[in-house]
C-alpha cells in the first residue's frame, strides 16, 4: 500500500536523528572529513566559525537534533553529526583524499588517468571496451563537483540539510 | 611513455590471487608457488610493519576490479542523466560514510542482471536491471548504501587478506634460507603469470560473483547501509522495499543479488520500516535510455 509522503518524510527526520544517537553531551568524537567546518548555529547555512582538520578529538557539548555543538580548545562550534565518527578514523584514510583535493572545489576536475598497471591489465585481459567505459565513468564523475553535490543535498533537503 | 609503477602490496594481493588461476592454466608446481607467496607475504609484512594495502594500491586493486565488473555485465550505461542521479544521491551518501575522503563513483551496468557491485577504492555499480526497479531515490540509496557499505567495511580487501599474514615478521624469520631461496624462485615464477595475466583479480572477482561475501558480512553491510540512508535523510525502508519487491517478485538468489544470502534471510534481519512512497509517475526520473 502506498504511504503518504508526509508520514514517511517525517519517519525519516526521525529516523536520521535516531541514527546520531551515540553522541551525547560530553562525549569524546572525531572529525573525518579532511576539512570540518564549524559553525556559529546549527545550520549548514550559518557562518563558518573556523575548521578543524582531519582526525581530530573533539568534545560534544551540546546535541540538537542532528547536530552537535564540539569543541577543540578554545574554539567551538556547530557541527553535522554525519560528519563526525564516534570512533578514531583511521590515519591511512587521509590519504584516501590526498590526490582529489583538486576535485574539491566548485571547479570541474580532470578525471584522474588509470594507472598503468590498470593499463596493462586492461590490455592483457583483453578489456579495451571496458577501459574506455571506466575512462568514461571517470570522467563522468569528474564533471559531478561537491558543490553540484551540495546543492543536490540542498535542493532534496537531505544530509546537513535536512 | 611513463614506466609502469610497481607496488609490493598490489603484487603479493595479485600473486596471492593469481595463484589458482595460475596452477589451473600453466600447471606449475602449487607448492612452489604457495610457498612463494608465504614468503612474499612475509617480506611485505617486515616491510609495512602492518600489513595493508594503502589508499592508492586499493584504488588500483578496485580499478582492476572494475573493469572485470564492466567487462562481464555488458559494459556502462552512457547516459548523463541516470550518471547523474546515480552519482548525486551515491556521494550524497558516501560524503556521511566512515571514509568520506575516497573518490566515490558511481556508474550503472548495462545489464537486464538485477545485481550490484562495489569495487574497492569507491567504485560502485548497479545492473540496469536493478536501477531501474528502483522505483525512488529511498530505494535506489538503500541499495548503493549497502553497497558504500561493502567498500567502508574493506568486504574486498578482507578477502584479499584473509588467511594471510598471521605470523608476521616472526614467520619469515622462521623459514629457513633455503626455503626463502626457493620461495622467491617461486615468486618469479607467479610473477611471469601475473603478467600474462595482468596484475590478476580473477580470483577475487570470481569469489565476487559466485560465492560473495558470506552471509554475517551481508547483514552487516544491510545494516550498515541502511543506517547510512537513514542518517542522510532517506527514508529507512529502501533497502528493504527493494529486497522485498524482488521478493515478492519470486527472484531468488540465482537472479537477483545472487551473490547474497537469500532474500528471506535479509528480510528477516532487516527492521520492518514501512516501503517508501512510489513518485508520481510524471515525477519520475526518465526510464535509462540508449547507450549514447
Amino acid at each position: 500500500m502506498k504511504k503518504s509522503l508526509p508520514r514517511v518524510l517525517l519517519l525519516a527526520g526521525l529516523f536520521a536523528v535516531s541514527a546520531f544517537a551515540a553522541f551525547e553531551a560530553g562525549s569524546i568524537t572525531y572529525t573525518k572529513r579532511l576539512e570540518t567546518k564549524l559553525l556559529a548555529e546549527p545550520k549548514p547555512t550559518a557562518e563558518s566559525s573556523g575548521t578543524i582538520a582531519f582526525a581530530h578529538q573533539v568534545k560534544v557539548e551540546q546535541v540538537q537534533g542532528a547536530w552537535l555543538r564540539v569543541s577543540e580548545g578554545d574554539v567551538s562550534g556547530w557541527v553535522f553529526a554525519g560528519n563526525l565518527s564516534a570512533t578514531k578514523p583511521d590515519e591511512g584514510a587521509r590519504l584516501d583524499g590526498v590526490a582529489l583535493l583538486a576535485s574539491k572545489t566548485t571547479a570541474t576536475a580532470a578525471a584522474r588517468p588509470l594507472d598503468d598497471a590498470v593499463v596493462q591489465y586492461a590490455a592483457q585481459r583483453n578489456f579495451g571496451d571496458a577501459r574506455a567505459d571506466l575512462e568514461w565513468m571517470q570522467a563522468a564523475c569528474a564533471e559531478i563537483t561537491d558543490a553540484t553535490v551540495d546543492e543536490f543535498l540542498q535542493e532534496q533537503k537531505k544530509g546537513e540539510f535536512q | 611513455m611513463r614506466t609502469p609503477s610497481f607496488s609490493p602490496a598490489l603484487f603479493f594481493a595479485t600473486a596471492l590471487l593469481v595463484a589458482p588461476v595460475a596452477f589451473a592454466q600453466f600447471g606449475l608446481d602449487l607448492s612452489k608457488v604457495t610457498k612463494g607467496i608465504e614468503a612474499g607475504k612475509d617480506l611485505a609484512k617486515a616491510g609495512k610493519g602492518v600489513v595493508g594495502i594503502g589508499p592508492q594500491e586499493e584504488r588500483k586493486l578496485g580499478e582492476a576490479v572494475a573493469l572485470e565488473i564492466i567487462g562481464r555485465f555488458g559494459g556502462l550505461v552512457r547516459d548523463e542523466a541516470v550518471m547523474h542521479r546515480v552519482n548525486l544521491i551515491g556521494r550524497g551518501l558516501a560524503r556521511y560514510s566512515s571514509r568520506p575522503n575516497l573518490d566515490w563513483q558511481f556508474a550503472v551496468l548495462d545489464s537486464d542482471t538485477v545485481n550490484a557491485f562495489s569495487a574497492p577504492g569507491g567504485l560502485v555499480f548497479i545492473t540496469r536491471g536493478l536501477y531501474e526497479q528502483a522505483d525512488s531515490d529511498d530505494v535506489l540509496a538503500g541499495i548503493l548504501g549497502h553497497e558504500i557499505a561493502h567498500i567502508t567495511n574493506k568486504n574486498a580487501l578482507k578477502i584479499v587478506q584473509r588467511g594471510d599474514f598471521a605470523a608476521g615478521t616472526k614467520g619469515f624469520l622462521l623459514k629457513r634460507s633455503s626455503d626463502v631461496r626457493e620461495a622467491n624462485a617461486a615468486v618469479s615464477q607467479v610473477s611471469q603469470v601475473g603478467s600474462m595475466l595482468g596484475f590478476d583479480v580473477m580470483a577475487l572477482t570470481k569469489k565476487m560473483f559466485e560465492s560473495g561475501f558470506d552471509a554475517p558480512t551481508e547483514f552487516t553491510a544491510d545494516r550498515d547501509g541502511r543506517a547510512l540512508a537513514m542518517s542522510t535523510g532517506y527514508a529507512p525502508g529502501g533497502l528493504r522495499a527493494a529486497l522485498q519487491h524482488l521478493h515478492d517478485d519470486g527472484e531468488n538468489r540465482k537472479t537477483m543479488f545472487s551473490t547474497h544470502p537469500p532474500l528471506t534471510e535479509r528480510l528477516k534481519k532487516l527492521p520492518k520500516d514501512p516501503a517508501p512512497p512510489v513518485p508520481d509517475a510524471d515525477a519520475k526520473d526518465q526510464p535509462v535510455g540508449e547507450a549514447q
